[in-house]
């Protein structure tokens, strides 16, 4: 009898389990370290960014733009009552967000709906890619 | 493989995050749904049995080239059981920010009992 050592001996076992995990309902309830969770995006003219902030109006929210820098910072108050469950996150959140191109700081524009923060970040028209024209000599 | 993956290529189903908080005039259960419609929010009640269900929309278009994603498109399931002394008939649910807000008012019959103690 050959005993298997190699490292992938149990990989189709694995690779099975791998694939039942997969379609089980995900549990949320293991809480993410970074809060708000954040999708950035861009595409030639802008630069997108959505933060997940449920329960949270518009006054809750603050957002800043420095230098380079998008600081979104608030708080999420708890609610009233005597909790019998708690999985929502409460207190108080802040993220710094780099923004690596030239932006145009003054067409900034964020809306909120339905508790995603939607903020776009118009570039630089100096950073948009241009097309040149090339003319017969 | 024991089971064909029936749910492949499906955005991943989960559950929300939930609040359950218990006031005097009854219950409120606070799920957080953020990028679901009000229209698109299905809460039915059966029995004893309420589940959520919603497909949340962040309007991502294909044509953006992503930096970081720490959230996608997802479907919300979440189902509870409902106590008894709630008053089912009149269960309501209200969504605000992203998050749906149930309440499940206590049943009438059932005041909450005070017990006295004399003071012997």
């Amino acid at each position: 009898m050959v005993i298997n050592y190699g490292s992938f001996y149990d990989f189709p076992h694995l690779f099975d389990k791998l694939m039942n995990d997969l379609h089980d309902p995900q549990p949320t309830a293991t809480r993410r370290a970074t809060f708000p969770p954040l999708y950035i995006s861009e595409d030639d003219t802008s630069v997108f960014v959505r933060a997940l902030l449920p329960g949270a109006a518009m006054e809750d929210v603050e957002l800043i733009i420095e230098d380079n820098t998008l600081v979104l910072r608030g708080e999420l108050k708890p609610v009233q009552g005597k909790y019998h469950q708690q999985e929502r996150p409460t207190g108080s959140f802040q993220r710094l967000i780099k923004i690596n191109v030239p932006i145009h700081k003054d067409g900034i524009t964020a809306t909120m709906k339905s508790g995603m923060l939607f903020v776009q970040l118009p570039k630089s028209t100096a950073m948009q890619p241009r097309t040149i024209h090339i003319q017969p000599r | 493989m024991q089971q064909i993956p029936n749910r492949i290529g499906k955005r991943p189903r989960v559950q929300p995050h939930a609040d359950f908080v218990e006031r005097e005039d009854g219950f409120y259960l606070y799920l957080d749904m953020p990028g679901v419609e009000k229209e698109k929010l299905h809460l039915d009640i059966e029995n004893d049995k309420l589940s959520v269900q919603a497909k949340s929309d962040f309007g991502l278009t294909s044509g953006e080239r992503v930096h970081s994603m720490e959230f996608g498109e997802v479907e919300y399931f979440a189902r509870f059981e409902v106590s008894e002394l709630v008053d089912k008939q009149k269960v309501s649910a209200k969504f605000e920010n992203g998050v749906l807000t149930i309440y499940l008012p206590k049943r009438k019959e059932a005041p909450p009992k005070r017990i006295k103690i004399e003071v012997l």
